[in-house]
């Protein structure tokens, strides 16, 4: 324990002493980051009134559009790593062509407008889409499933965009684990599900917790995709903000309710590192 | 002395826009702020062609259409547009902001345009109409639904259907729906638009954001009934789409020009809204976008062929009513709230 401890106090040093490194980066985010949020907290009080702030937290409309949005963000968020998790694992272990065939098709999407993809899946998954109508043909089905204009629609678009942010902190995570561990754990006679729980997924949990939060944290603030393919029975708390800033110029009502949208992903962020401990996050 | 004469009675013989002429002095360009675009290209073929031949003024086209820039322009007395369209239902708020001159009516000649788009400050430009569509496939047209209680009617006329994702329109359209005679729409009762909603909710498959949308849910038949602009249906139409209109209680809407306050040339700006009120000219951007001007005599201008697809064509014009820009300027916020609440209670 000592000498963790004797180890850890000379690289902090080290570390305060490259600490100047970061002043352009700081400087930056602080003229064009830190600095609209604080206007942007000022306007939701503008004119010293907690009235706008406190209609968007008691409101029941703004209150159940916001936790739906957190509940769709958890889905999309659980469906990624679900699907993310075995495509990382599978990379690790693909030869150098199946990894830069699976590196390619995880970044071919990134470089298509959210737009167009969104108008794709319209296609693909319409009464009359490619999926139905296949289906249909081979009998499958009698009636055309209902994929788009509701809730799924919403999470086959929004998972589909998302899901490069699980993968790739997923994989860094493996591909940092000591190949020699699951090796050594096979020779100590552990049977491969063994192995798994108990050394390759401890091990991956930083790039997992990651992954969860970004694409948590980038979920909630969606609004094209939910709209899209949402057939408007889906709202999220973004797509309000955007109507009281572009239809209703009301910019104090938006600020405040983007500041609520604000502290619930902060404090989701930090939740989530709690259940973590500490800086795992951040390593990942 | 003589030399005047003679320029007097020269300038009696000419038509009134060119007596006007003599008053003011003449620049060597005017600005027009509009949207871009396909649109300009049409404008410079029609009003800016004309414009500048007659006038032998030349006509610079800027955009895109900024409210926040006007308000700017007016209040900083900088202002570089003598003409510009006003955007949405903001063409309200420029006039009770204060931020328009007002129409030279013995420049601009409004007497034959529909009472209910005559303005003091305000030029409405074209027309537009929400529309209900239908796949004429699926309903052949004379079997098809004529108005919105019969687009509320599932069980005659069955089918998936869409409307827009916005409390325009559709408050009226079940207002409508539910009996209230077209000259009785405004003032809005929101509780009885709503609850007529209501029923409708479950029928409704897609509720539309943008307006491509509704063309393109009938076109993949994804519906078969949508309420939508009118000259998106007109484009399907055009290119083959088995889609058809149906103008009874179609939502009428007007584009909107304005000359801001302060504006340099502002005279050659009422000039250039007179020539905007040509029918000929109109005839011109109709035939393309199904989006005609409102002088009456348009219509005559366009082909047989175009003719049944403007919304103020005679035969269409009377089955329509105007939009309440006043009560939506007044009520929009708080129709746009219920709305959120109505979309959000899964029924």
């Amino acid at each position: 324990m000592s000498s963790a401890v004797d180890r850890a106090a000379p690289a902090r040093a080290e570390e305060r002493r490259w600490v100047w490194l970061a002043l352009p980066a700081v400087l930056f985010l602080g003229a064009l980051f830190a600095w609209p949020v604080l206007r942007l907290l000022a306007q939701a009080v503008e004119g010293g009134t907690l009235e706008h702030l406190e209609k968007a937290v008691l409101d029941e409309l703004y209150v159940e559009v916001l936790v739906e949005s957190l509940e769709i963000a958890l889905w999309v968020t659980l469906l990624c790593l679900a699907l993310a998790y075995p495509v990382a694992l599978w990379m690790l272990r693909a030869g150098p062509w199946g990894r830069a065939l699976a590196l390619f098709m995880l970044l071919l999407p990134f470089w298509t407008s959210v737009l167009v993809r969104t108008y794709a899946w319209m296609v693909i998954l319409g009464r009359n889409g490619i999926v139905n109508r296949s289906l249909l043909e081979w009998g499958v089905i009698t009636t055309p499933l209902p994929l788009l204009h509701n809730l799924t629609g919403v999470l086959i678009g929004m998972v589909h965009v998302l899901l490069p942010y699980m993968v790739f902190p997923i994989y860094a995570a493996l591909l940092r684990m000591d190949p020699d561990l699951p090796r050594a754990a096979e020779g100590l006679g552990a049977p491969p599900w063994r192995v798994f729980q108990r050394v390759v997924l401890p091990l991956s949990l930083p790039g997992v917790f990651a992954g969860c939060a970004l694409v948590f944290v980038l979920a909630l603030g969606f609004f094209i995709t939910p709209a899209l393919l949402g057939g408007g029975r889906i709202i999220m708390i973004s797509m309000l903000i955007e109507q009281q800033v572009r239809e209703f110029l009301d910019w104090p009502f938006a600020a405040a309710l983007s500041v609520v949208l604000l502290v619930v992903t902060l404090g989701a962020y930090w939740g989530l590192q709690r259940l973590t401990g500490g800086n795992r996050l951040a390593a990942g | 002395m003589l030399r005047r004469r003679q320029l007097l009675a020269a300038a009696a013989t000419l038509p009134a826009p060119a007596l006007a002429q003599g008053a003011a002095p003449r620049p060597a360009q005017i600005v027009v702020n509009a949207s871009g675009g396909a649109m300009e290209q049409l404008f410079r073929r029609s009003y800016f062609a004309e414009f500048e031949r007659r006038h032998g003024i030349r006509v610079v086209a800027t955009s895109p259409v900024d409210f926040g820039k006007l308000r700017a322009m007016v209040e900083s007395r900088n202002v570089e547009w003598t003409v510009t369209e006003l955007g949405g239902q903001d063409f309200m708020r420029a006039k009770e902001l204060n931020l328009l001159e007002p129409l030279d009516f013995s420049i601009i000649d409004l007497s034959r345009y529909p009472a209910a788009v005559r303005d003091t400050h305000i030029f409405p430009s074209s027309v537009y109409s929400t529309v209900m569509a239908y796949r004429s496939d699926v309903f052949p047209t004379g079997q098809h639904p004529v108005g919105w209680a019969q687009f509320w009617d599932v069980r005659r006329f069955p089918g998936p259907r869409s409307l827009r994702n916005h409390p325009v329109d559709n408050l009226e359209f079940a207002l409508l729906a539910d009996g209230v005679p077209m000259d009785r729409i405004y003032p809005i009762d929101m509780d009885r638009a709503f609850r007529k909603l209501e029923d409708i909710k479950p029928h409704i498959t897609v509720w539309w954001t943008t307006g491509a949308q509704p063309a393109q849910l009938l076109v993949d038949r994804e519906v078969v009934l949508a309420s939508g602009w009118n000259g998106r249906f007109f484009d399907i139409a055009r290119r083959g789409a088995p889609v058809a209109v149906e103008w009874t209680g179609g939502s009428l809407k007007q584009n909107a020009y304005g000359i801001p306050r302060g504006a340099r040339n502002a005279v050659w700006g009422q000039h250039f809204l007179q020539i905007m009120t040509m029918p000929e000219l109109q005839a011109v951007y109709a035939t393309e976008l199904a989006y005609p001007g409102l002088h009456p005599d348009t219509p005559n201008h366009v082909s047989a062929e175009v003719r049944p697809h403007l919304p103020t064509s005679p035969g269409n014009i009377e089955k329509q009513y105007w939009i309440g820009v006043e009560w939506w300027t007044q009520n929009g916020a708080r129709a746009q709230e219920r709305w959120n609440r109505f979309m959000l209670r899964r029924s």
